[in-house]
């Protein structure tokens, strides 16, 4: 049920997408990153996400995101959204939840509670935001929140695909949350004419 | 001797208290050893057991520290409080988390290991932490503790991160290690604990202690010492000694990161020890105890050892002493009773066998009188009493007449039972428990009587005279017995031994010699008397310087008239004395043994003179005169041999003259010798023929050619009808015998004619010559030649032939 959440969410983030870039249909690709750590194995859940250089960030369409509470775990561990997505925090568990952030993003806190909260989080400020349970330490759930309506999510492969990007130059950006505190962040500078793939070695072993 | 068996008994304790103080010394050593070494073993023990659970109290410390922080840290607000990095609030936060767990200090670190806060200087936030190796494991590990000087304190310092829900800073708080704690260790731990901390100038300084303050002081200054020694001070599992007092300590390296900080664990050793003191002193006691009564124990043993001995000892010196009288006392049954035991067993046999050598030694076997050597004894005991006392005693030497005829005829048994038969009649005559009769050996008997005279002795001689005429039968045999008794008295003939003794057998032979019965002694009879004893010397000088000399007397045949036989006759002429007659220097000869050299030194004279007649032409033949003793002398056969040879004489020109008591008194012995001479073609001739006892037996076993009737039967003849018949019958024995007859002592021509008639063979007497020096016989020899006629001559050889 959780994955038909997330592919509905999905789904029809990518109809926005082909919505949004009907007008310029001619000059749309796809970019397909592959992520890996030094040693080239996948990183699985890390991020990327393309910055338009010298070009109108895209008007940003009200977004949602479920982060869900099974068995003491955040499902899915990482998201990635734009500014603005709210973001609902289902507890599929029969204990109760207090997820908080103290994270300067976004800071809140659900205060104990079962079932799904009335009122969703809307992650307003790019940035990191890292969740977790005030009673479950073990619990922790980082997103992603930035400016740009393009970014995806590696799969267990660790190949992100971010499609329909409209021709131009972009700033693509990494994130995984096994990089160190205070890592500088990957940024690889591409001009984008049609399909292409990326790759990103990120250092994740100081961790 | 004393001092030996007080050596011994000495010796004996000694070795026992050696012993024994080496066993106890040993002992006590070995066991003091033990105790010690058990001690120290202990206190080890005590100390590694104890340090285990000092290191446990401290980590277990150290996890409640952490827990307590880690649940402080996870206070939500608190955490919201770190992650508002509001100072002020974090501040008072940690302040008041601090408190809820009595934390001494609270420290919040943030992850570049800057302080973010500092409850003790809360204005100096934004230095370095001072123990990023903390944070750094609790990065690791979660959390993490460690014990760390803080202003110069000590503090146990936890450090637990500060989830946000990442960590976003470290809460680090610190519990004083103080001495309230030391006291809390040293009580669970049992030892003595103390924190140090050597100081920028090297010096051990002390933080907290569980000791009193002086105490942890003197451990300091100790430690600097082993320090300085050791050059470092990873010397922990040691010992040392802290003051006075000695410890077994252990010193735990709570070092970390440069700065060096040590747990002192100690165990006072005296104080483990005090029980293992207390067993030692009683050990000590008990050794000691032992060995006084072992001491003590060992000596009353080797007393009752000795003692025994000692006694043992005196003993055996008065058996040695010859006192046999009283046996010892027998010690108990154990070893030493049994050699007291032994000891009087020998005592026993001792007295047994002297009574036994005493009875060997002072009795005669036979007739168990005393003998010669008690009779010794007795007459010195005998003569010291009488010259004390002045008194006077008398001794009497007697012996059997004719014993030897008795043992040589009955056997010796008759003469053992006859003398045992003497002894009891001799025992009988005495009256007085001091008179003695004791066996001198043979048939000689001694009488020793106290307090008589001599008048009194010869009645006593007369009483044994009398016992002994008794008639005497033994096995069917009657015996005539007589004794002759020699009379001595103290201290008329003497008063000494010897003398006594030596005149009393003077006396005993001059009483045998004239067959009297008894004599007193007197100085005529005795040979060694002074007037003797010149005698003697002079005769010793006669014979060397030839004073003697032999004196011949012709034999004449009464057949033929014819001188062929001479008889020699030694003379002695005295330079000073003249003419001594041979009756006063024979027998005398004969009793002092003079008499060999006597008859050698004539059968030497007589063998030359013969020798020289022969060479002259004169033809004789002599005869020589030989006494009992000769016979009985060894080598007389030998001599004449030697002498035959030396003057080329032939033996049948010698005739030896001897009586017939000669041959009586060692018959076996005489006939021997006298067969010998024969052999070598001597002849024999008796004698003073009828004068003894002899009878024809004898004469017949005797290689006898001749008899010479004794001059008594011839002189007498004349006027005797007895004599002539006896000289008659004398004559016709001999020549039944095939003997020649000579008749001595003639001294008339009458006696001559009437022994012609009776047809005896030769006669010798002054009527025919007297003995005469050789020059004067050869005259007379002549002139008789000269006056008997020839065919006389021829006759009477014919007539020799006739006899022979």
């Amino acid at each position: 049920m959780i994955k038909t959440v997330y592919q509905a969410t999905l789904a029809s983030a990518i109809c926005l997408a082909a919505m949004l870039g009907h007008s310029a249909i001619a000059s749309a690709a796809n970019l397909q990153v592959q992520l890996a750590d030094k040693t080239g194995a996948p990183l699985a859940d890390a991020v990327v996400y393309a910055v338009p250089i010298g070009a109108k960030v895209p008007a940003k369409a009200p977004g949602t995101a479920i982060i869900d509470q099974i068995h003491r775990q955040f499902v899915p561990k990482v998201t990635i959204l734009q500014t603005g997505t709210s973001v609902s925090f289902p507890n599929k568990d029969n204990i109760e939840h207090d997820v908080y952030s103290f994270s300067p993003a976004k800071t809140f806190e659900l205060k104990l509670y079962s079932g799904i909260p009335a009122h969703p989080v809307v992650f307003d400020k790019p940035g990191l935001v890292v969740l977790g349970c005030n009673i479950h330490d073990q619990m922790i759930a980082y997103v992603m929140v930035v400016d740009t309506p393009f970014f995806a999510k590696a799969g267990a492969n660790g190949v992100a695909a971010i499609e329909g990007l409209p021709a131009g130059d972009y700033e693509i950006k990494a994130w995984d949350y096994r990089l160190p505190d205070g890592a500088a962040q990957p940024t690889q500078r591409v001009t984008v004419t049609t399909d292409q793939k990326l790759k990103f070695a990120l250092d994740v072993s100081a961790n | 001797m004393r001092i030996r068996i007080h050596h011994l008994h000495t010796r004996i304790a000694l070795v026992f208290v050696a012993l024994l103080l080496v066993i106890q010394v040993a002992g006590f050593s070995v066991i003091s050893t033990a105790i010690y070494a058990n001690a120290r073993h202990t206190v080890n023990d005590q100390l590694s057991v104890s340090e285990k659970v000092f290191r446990q109290l401290l980590s277990s410390d150290d996890e409640k520290l952490r827990q307590a922080a880690t649940v402080t840290a996870a206070d939500f607000g608190f955490r919201a409080a770190v992650a508002t990095r509001d100072q002020a609030t974090v501040e008072s936060a940690l302040k008041n988390q601090g408190d809820r767990i009595h934390a001494n200090l609270v420290m919040l670190v943030g992850p570049d290991n800057r302080l973010l806060a500092d409850t003790l200087a809360p204005n100096e936030a934004g230095r370095d932490f001072s123990f990023p190796d903390l944070i750094a494991t609790a990065r690791r590990s979660g959390s993490a503790s460690k014990v760390g000087l803080v202003n110069g304190r000590l503090y146990q310092l936890v450090a637990v991160p500060v989830l946000a829900p990442l960590p976003i800073a470290w809460v680090v708080m610190g519990f004083a290690v103080d001495n309230a704690l030391a006291v809390r260790l040293g009580d669970i731990t049992s030892l003595g604990v103390s924190f140090l901390t050597k100081t920028a100038d090297g010096k051990w300084s002390l933080l907290a202690t569980a000791l009193p303050e002086d105490k942890g002081q003197e451990l300091a200054q100790a430690l600097d010492q082993v320090g300085a020694s050791s050059g470092s001070l990873e010397i922990d599992r040691s010992y040392a000694r802290f003051g006075m007092t000695r410890y077994g300590a252990r010193i735990i390296s709570l070092d970390q990161n440069g700065q060096r900080v040590v747990a002192v664990l100690q165990r006072s050793l005296d104080e483990a020890m005090a029980s293992f003191r207390r067993l030692q002193s009683t050990l000590l006691i008990i050794s000691v105890v032992g060995f006084v009564v072992s001491l003590v124990g060992s000596v009353l043993t080797a007393r009752s050892i000795t003692r025994p001995l000692a006694a043992l000892t005196r003993f055996a010196r008065s058996l040695g002493r010859g006192d046999f009288e009283v046996p010892i006392e027998a010690a108990g049954d154990d070893e030493i009773g049994e050699l007291t035991q032994a000891f009087n067993t020998m005592r026993g046999n001792l007295v047994e066998r002297e009574r036994r050598i005493l009875d060997l030694a002072y009795y005669d076997p036979l007739t168990r009188l005393p003998n010669r050597v008690m009779f010794t004894d007795q007459l010195t005991r005998m003569i010291e009493q009488a010259s004390r006392a002045d008194t006077t005693f008398s001794l009497m030497m007697m012996d059997l007449d004719r014993f030897k005829l008795v043992n040589d005829t009955l056997g010796h048994h008759m003469g053992d039972l006859l003398l045992c038969e003497v002894g009891q009649r001799l025992s009988r005559t005495l009256s007085h428990e001091s008179e003695m009769v004791a066996r001198l050996g043979g048939d000689e008997f001694a009488l020793l009587l106290p307090d008589t005279d001599l008048d009194a002795a010869k009645r006593f001689a007369r009483r044994i005279g009398t016992v002994l005429d008794e008639p005497l039968s033994i096995d069917g045999h009657t015996i005539d017995v007589h004794g002759s008794i020699g009379i001595v008295s103290f201290p008329l003939h003497g008063r000494e031994f010897h003398t006594l003794m030596r005149r009393a057998d003077v006396a005993m032979y001059a009483a045998k010699r004239v067959n009297a019965g008894s004599a007193v002694y007197s100085a005529a009879d005795d040979v060694h008397s002074p007037e003797r004893l010149t005698l003697m010397t002079e005769l010793r000088r006669a014979v060397e310087s030839d004073q003697l000399s032999l004196y011949y007397q012709p034999k004449v045949d009464l057949s033929s008239y014819q001188v062929k036989y001479v008889e020699a006759l030694v003379r002695w002429i005295h330079p000073e004395r003249g003419f001594i007659a041979p009756d006063q220097f024979i027998p005398f000869a004969e009793q002092t043994g003079y008499i060999k050299v006597l008859t050698r030194w004539v059968i030497d004279r007589a063998m030359r003179q013969l020798a020289q007649w022969h060479a002259d032409g004169i033809d004789l033949s002599v005869s020589v005169n030989v006494s009992a003793r000769d016979l009985l002398h060894a080598g007389l056969p030998e001599y004449f041999e030697g002498a035959l040879r030396r003057y080329g004489v032939s033996p049948q020109w010698i005739w030896i003259e001897i009586t017939e008591s000669a041959v009586m008194d060692d018959a076996a012995a005489a006939l021997q010798t006298l067969d010998q001479l024969h052999q070598m073609g001597l002849r024999l001739s008796i004698d003073d023929f009828g004068t003894g006892y002899s009878s024809l037996a004898y004469l017949k076993r005797l290689p006898v050619d001749e008899i010479k009737i004794d001059k008594s039967f011839v002189m007498g003849m004349m006027t005797d009808n007895d004599d002539e018949v006896i000289v008659r019958s004398t004559i016709d024995l001999g020549h039944n015998m095939g003997l020649k007859v000579v008749a001595e002592g003639v001294e008339s021509e009458a006696v001559m004619l009437l022994l012609g008639t009776l047809n005896c063979d030769l006669v010798q007497g002054y009527h025919v010559s007297r003995p005469l020096p050789e020059d004067k016989f050869r005259e007379w020899l002549r002139q008789w030649h000269a006056s008997v006629p020839a065919n006389v001559q021829a006759d009477t050889l014919d007539g020799g032939r006739h006899i022979a």
